[in-house]
């Protein structure tokens, strides 16, 4: 016997986001989905960020890693909710490991929360979480063809901060060409060019912050 | 390796209609997935043979329809499809007044089920 049906794979997951959304929404918290490769500067961006938004923002954070709680630990040294997830193997944060772990997150006294996903540049773009937006990370090192080769990211995100341009002068890479190739997969990309060793361009990446998270709160 | 968290999907969802259409074996699953969804099939495959055993799916095949990305342009008023993930140009003309609206399907669309369920068997 032959069942036509059309069901999307990944309803369940969609479900469970949906659900986390509501949550989020009812505890009045902005969330960011902050995905990126391995060793882009996520964990970097975050330690940077919280202190920009020390005092502005009462911020948490859930970290994803297949194993280990060193990002955890580098981000409880700023007095924050830190919620560490280790995805024993899985590439990427889902929906449900998500709403797994939000009752131990006080999530209405928080304004801001960061989802810091496994590093991969491929398959987090695929699960949402129920987050407010996607944000992606590329540093130039990882080279001036990741927007062509891996676009499904670059798609789903509202925000893309290239990091390290410090090391600008000494690489042969074309940051216009990322910029370019970005904004040709998606036209309503935000970029901003940052450096987290040296905080160039950070204070852009941060009002920007403060203005969405606001912008929502207000809704 | 998302292609595993997708194997599992797809079993889940085939089991559930399976068991509601009243059947208790799936001979075949087929879906569609659109290529920007960066699915390599060669390992969804791997994964999907690896997570149906003891399963009532264990003996299913599965058929992927890979979808290409496809779209339409105003420029030249047609519609086009690509095996390109990225697309800075229409195909045709070669415009950038396009939008893609194809080649991020995620979807089952088809089973084969055999076999009577022991709860099909009390009703009847």
């Amino acid at each position: 016997m032959k069942v036509k049906i059309v069901k999307n794979i990944l309803e369940a997951n969609e479900r469970i986001a949906i659900s986390n959304r509501q949550k989020f929404e009812e505890a009045g918290v902005f969330v960011i989905n902050l995905m990126s490769a391995p060793g882009a500067g996520k964990t970097s961006l975050l330690e940077k960020t919280l202190s920009l938004l020390n005092g502005k923002l009462k911020a948490g954070v859930i970290e994803g890693d297949i194993v280990g709680t060193e990002d955890a630990e580098r981000l409880e040294r700023f007095g924050i909710p830190v919620v560490q997830i280790n995805t024993q193997g899985a590439c990427h944060l889902d929906a449900n490991m998500i709403g797994e772990v939000l009752d131990e997150l006080p999530l209405r006294d928080l304004d801001i929360l960061f989802i810091e996903n496994v590093g991969n540049l491929v398959c987090p773009a695929e699960f949402n979480v129920g987050e407010d937006m996607k944000v992606m990370l590329l540093s130039i090192t990882e080279g001036d063809d990741k927007p062509s080769k891996y676009p499904l990211m670059f798609r789903e995100s509202s925000a893309l901060l290239i990091n390290k341009i410090d090391l600008l002068p000494y690489l042969d890479v074309n940051i216009e060409r990322i910029k370019k190739d970005s904004l040709s997969i998606n036209p309503s990309l935000r970029i901003f060019e940052v450096s987290c060793r040296t905080e160039q361009g950070l204070e852009h990446w941060t009002s920007w912050l403060l203005s969405e998270a606001e912008r929502k709160n207000k809704k | 390796m998302h292609e595993a968290s997708i194997a599992q999907s797809i079993l889940e969802i085939a089991i559930n209609e399976c068991l509601k259409a009243g059947a208790s074996r799936i001979d075949r699953i087929k879906v569609e997935i659109g290529i920007m969804n960066a699915i390599n099939s060669e390992s969804l495959l791997f994964a999907f043979n690896a997570s149906k055993l003891n399963t009532i799916a264990e003996k299913a095949g599965l058929d992927i329809v890979e979808k290409p990305v496809g779209g339409y342009c105003k420029d030249c008023d047609q519609r086009f499809t690509s095996e390109q993930l990225l697309l800075l140009n229409c195909p045709i003309c070669g415009g950038q007044n396009f939008i893609i609206d194809q080649g991020r399907e995620l979807n089952i669309i088809e089973l084969e089920v055999s076999g009577e369920s022991e709860d099909s068997k009390k009703h009847t």
